[in-house]
């Protein structure tokens, strides 16, 4: 590590420090596995030997795993950002102004923001073929793709695990709203830089982990990994709760990074009556990350130590539903951290392409806030096959109620769409979409929470829809609207039309084929974390399997597109939407300072009444 | 105006169109196969809240695809409020939670309550559930059948027809219970009764159905019992048939299980 570190001092230029050091992310993997080699050794060959010797134990895997988390996380750059400085060294860390940048701890949250674009699109992909697999296995009614329903089932728990920690929760969290929050508040940069460059390097730690979890033995649990079965694995479970752990450290970081920057730096004139959606929606979540995340982690500690010392915390001597209760009081949350970013997205998007007054706004804020708070009081109904018959009717009337504040997202779109002067471009097809799709998640929510109705629906293919109706059909949707709304933003070029309406249908198409079925799946008795099923349900899976790989082309189709126009589109203009949120106005560039002087707002930004007065007074830098 | 106008009749159209379609799926079955009364009062809900959204979901569809078609690159309308139709909609949105709590949630569970009450159950048939990875064993004390077998030696379910059932449930091992942290969560399902119940270690758990047809597994593939909580890597295969049949049959298989065991 020192000679490492010596050889940095004397850089001085960005060109000198890129030859003399080796690349950050190699140099971080390296100390990664430095960390874990002499830690894990540590513990499994002096400190805690267990009997027949293995080299790798449950015990000395975690101690080892922290150090190489914290051996990377130095390695990328917070030797010299945070540690080195700490003890009154000067800050030696030129970030090359070029694609490198994106490799190497960054502090500048356009820099952030696109490392985790990239982060999330990396484990989307991965995480989407180990659905593509579990497809695969179900087009049969025997085993055929996986060589035993533990294979199956770890396939199951890294899929949804990565889908929930690296793309539900931080797309489009850790991913735009990094990027855009500062822009759309008039901020030149986000309130704790360098927290927020450390935050990014633990999503690629927390992923890595959770799919070389097998490396530790399978686990079955899926994932919530949920104890008492959690108890009874192999030690794979002990790399799900450790990878979580990063990954949720991660999002918990950008919440409160994200909340004080939405707090304190907003631009003159910006005040809460002025806040853009996107902003409050982000409040919104990042509150509901700092209230939940904390506690999952203790949560995930706590069953850890079960495992490891061991207790028998959960176990039938213990308390076995404690552990179910604890996860879902943030599971539940958790699903209103990713939906809520997309309800308010809808409300940022719709009336820029309509060109229209935003309807009703205080009731959009009202339904973001309210959702918000409702979302603590519902967990519960997860539970209904296994709880107390006294603790049904509150929790399904919670349930019922938090539909309120969600339909005032419909309320103010609807109301905004009425009588606009609509461009029909791709993001507004993505939008429209993917309120379809929630409509759908929504209506079945609606049935779940009946009591009587979740008895027969609970762990069978019905809510495994519903839920995928949620984050894919809304949340993924939404982040594809996103991706094509701000690309111009985001490099400067413009996607094909064509093709984005093209990629949009293929994927609204092929997601509703095979979900769609996936209820009545469900109701004709298809149940969950089954790799084997009855012979009658192989012609509806074989179907649903069909789909869904056109499906997985249809992302890859969007992403590819994405991707090109990236680098080759048309040059776009400044503004092409006619956009009057304050990102629409500045310089977006990596590295370049965005408002330079800070903006001076006047007004909000969602009035396109022909004389409607100027957003801002103050010069722009364009 | 006219776009109000279009706007209603589109809307009138998606929902009687709508609940053509509620009818239909309800008459082929909303559960496919209902073979309780718990069953049957779990379609009954859903039916209700289904026909009673049809417009609700009616009206944002079409609203989502007429105002994208509609709207187009005319000059637009400015407005920012309209206190009639945020009222209206806030104002139906609570009523219609409401209405669904009181019924079908809360009017629904009252039912399945009533039929767990004992007073109505003393002539209930009691069937001890036993939930070990990864099978499931069912006894009879009320006929002293231990474990119920087909001849091949796999667990089997019989109930008979129109008939109150207890199951009382626990998840335990019988065979090894020198290992008192060895059980897990199961989840006794049987699709075609419409209801499951998680069985808990440490816990005893009961459920109640009232059988109301004669069908069994070789008929319908949803008549078995089925774990739906993942429990490890057996949990597919911890499935059973199950058998509803009239009341002498039963009795006539309670006397072969008897000779079975004796044997
Ligand atoms: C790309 C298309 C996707 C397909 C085809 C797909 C398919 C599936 C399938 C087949 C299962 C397992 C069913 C079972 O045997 O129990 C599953 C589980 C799950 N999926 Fe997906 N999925 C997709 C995308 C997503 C996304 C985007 C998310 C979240 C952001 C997600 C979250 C989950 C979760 C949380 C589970 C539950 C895992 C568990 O049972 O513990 N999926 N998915
Ligand atoms: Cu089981
Ligand atoms: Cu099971």
């Amino acid at each position: 590590m020192s000679a490492n570190a010596a050889g940095l001092s004397g850089a001085d230029t960005a060109k000198r420090q890129g030859r003399r050091m080796a690349p950050p992310v190699i140099r971080g993997l390296l100390w990664a596995a430095i960390g874990f080699l002499i830690f894990n050794t540590l513990v499994s060959q002096v400190l805690d030997r267990e009997l027949y010797d293995p080299f790798v134990t449950r015990v000395s895997a975690t101690v080892g795993w922290a150090a190489a988390v914290i051996g990377w996380l130095l390695g990328v750059g917070a030797w010299e950002v945070i540690v080195l400085p700490f003890f009154g060294h000067p800050v030696e860390w030129d970030v090359p102004n070029d694609w490198r940048r994106y490799f190497m701890f960054s502090t500048d949250h356009k820099v952030v923001g696109l490392q985790y674009i990239f982060t999330t699109t990396g484990s989307f992909l991965l995480a989407g073929f180990a659905a593509m697999m579990m497809r695969m296995e179900l087009m049969n009614a025997k085993l055929w793709v996986f060589t035993n329903p533990g294979a199956y089932l770890t396939t199951v728990g890294i899929h949804g695990t990565v889908m929930m920690f690296s793309v539900g929760t931080v797309a489009l969290v850790g991913g735009f709203a990094n990027y855009f929050i500062p822009l759309m508040i008039g901020a030149n940069s986000s309130a704790f830089p360098r927290l927020s460059g450390l935050s990014h390097w633990l999503l690629p730690a927390g992923i890595a982990t959770v799919f070389l979890s097998p490396l530790l033995g399978q686990w079955t649990t899926g994932w919530r990994a949920y104890a008492p079965l959690s108890g009874q694995d192999p030690s794979g479970i002990v790399f799900y709760y450790l990878g979580v752990f990063a990954m949720t450290t991660s999002s918990l970081l950008v919440a409160i990074n994200l909340t004080v920057t939405i707090i304190f730096k907003r631009a003159p004139g910006l005040t809460w009556n002025r806040l853009p959606m996107f902003a409050w929606g982000i409040l919104a979540v990042s509150l509901l990350t700092i209230i939940w995340v904390p506690e999952i982690q203790m949560t995930f500690i706590i069953s850890l130590l079960n495992l490891i010392v061991p207790f028998s915390l959960f176990e039938q001597t213990g308390s076995p539903l404690t552990y179910m209760e604890s996860f879902w009081l943030f599971g539940h949350p958790e699903v209103y951290i990713i939906v809520v970013p997309a309800f308010a997205l809808w409300q940022e998007i719709v009336p820029v392409m309509g060109q229209k007054t935003l309807f009703a706004r205080q009731w959009g804020v009202l339904g973001l806030v309210f959702v918000m708070l409702f979302s603590g009081l519902v967990w519960a109904h997860h539970m209904f096959t296994n709880m107390r018959n006294s603790e049904m009717l509150p929790f399904s009337f919670f349930t019922e109620m938090i539909s309120i504040p969600t339909g005032f997202s419909y309320l103010v779109v609807i109301g905004t769409l009425w009588g606009a002067r609509l461009k029909f471009s791709t993001p507004t097809l993505f939008v429209l979409m993917s309120m379809f799709n929630f409509l759908i998640g929504g209506i079945t929510g609606v049935l779940l929470a009946d009591p009587v109705i979740n008895l027969q629906t609970h762990d069978t293919f019905f809510v495994l829809s519903h839920f995928h109706y949620t984050v894919i059909g809304s949340m993924i949707f939404t982040w594809l609207a996103a991706a094509y709304y701000w690309l111009p933003k985001l490099s400067g070029r413009m996607y094909s039309e064509a093709l984005g309406k093209l990629g949009a249908i293929w994927v609204f198409v092929a997601f509703n084929s095979a979900f769609g079925q996936m209820f009545f799946a469900g109701f004709h008795g298809m149940n969950r974390w089954v790799a084997v099923y009855p012979q009658y349900l192989q012609n509806i899976n074989f179907s649903i399997s069909m789909f869904a790989f056109l499906l997985g082309l249809g992302f890859l189709f969007n992403f590819v597109h994405i991707a090109w126009m990236w680098n080759k589109g048309k040059p776009a203009e400044q503004n092409p939407w006619n956009g009057k949120t304050l990102e629409w106005h500045a310089t977006p560039k990596p590295g370049i300072a965005t408002f330079k002087p800070l903006p001076q707002v006047e007004t909000g930004f969602y009035d396109y009444r022909e004389s409607a007065p100027s957003v801002t007074t103050s010069p722009k830098r364009t | 105006m006219i776009d109000i106008l279009l706007f209603a009749v589109f809307w009138l159209i998606a929902t009687l169109l709508g609940e053509w379609g509620v009818h239909a799926m309800e008459a082929r079955g909303l559960y496919y196969s209902a073979a309780t009364s718990q069953a049957l009062d779990g379609e009954k809900a859903m039916a209700f809240i289904l026909t009673v959204l049809v417009p609700v979901i009616a009206f944002i569809v079409v609203m989502l695809i007429y105002t994208a078609l509609r709207f187009r690159s005319r000059r637009s309308l400015q407005f920012r409020d309209n206190k009639m139709f945020i009222g209206i909609w806030v104002l139906l949105s609570i009523a219609l939670n409401i209405l669904f709590f009181v019924h079908p949630s809360a009017s629904a569970l009252e039912q399945m309550f009533n039929n767990e009450e004992a007073r109505l159950n003393r002539h209930d048939l009691i069937v001890n559930v036993t939930a070990r990875q990864w099978e499931w064993i069912f006894s009879y004390p009320q006929y002293g059948i231990q474990t119920a077998e087909d001849s091949n030696g796999n667990s089997t379910l019989y109930l008979p027809v129109n008939q109150n059932v207890r199951f009382v449930l626990r998840s335990y091992d019988p065979y090894h219970t020198y290992d008192p942290n060895g059980a897990v969560i199961h989840d006794f399902w049987i699709p075609a009764f419409g209801l499951k119940q998680d069985i808990i270690p440490g816990e005893t758990r009961l459920e109640y159905v009232h059988t109301n047809k004669i069908t069994s597994y070789d008929v319908d593939p949803m008549v078995r019992v089925q774990c739906a909580e993942v429990c490890g890597p057996g949990h597919p295969f911890m499935e059973a048939p199950v058998h509803v049949v009239s009341s002498s049959d039963f009795l006539k298989w309670v006397q072969a299980q008897r000779k079975l065991e004796a044997s």
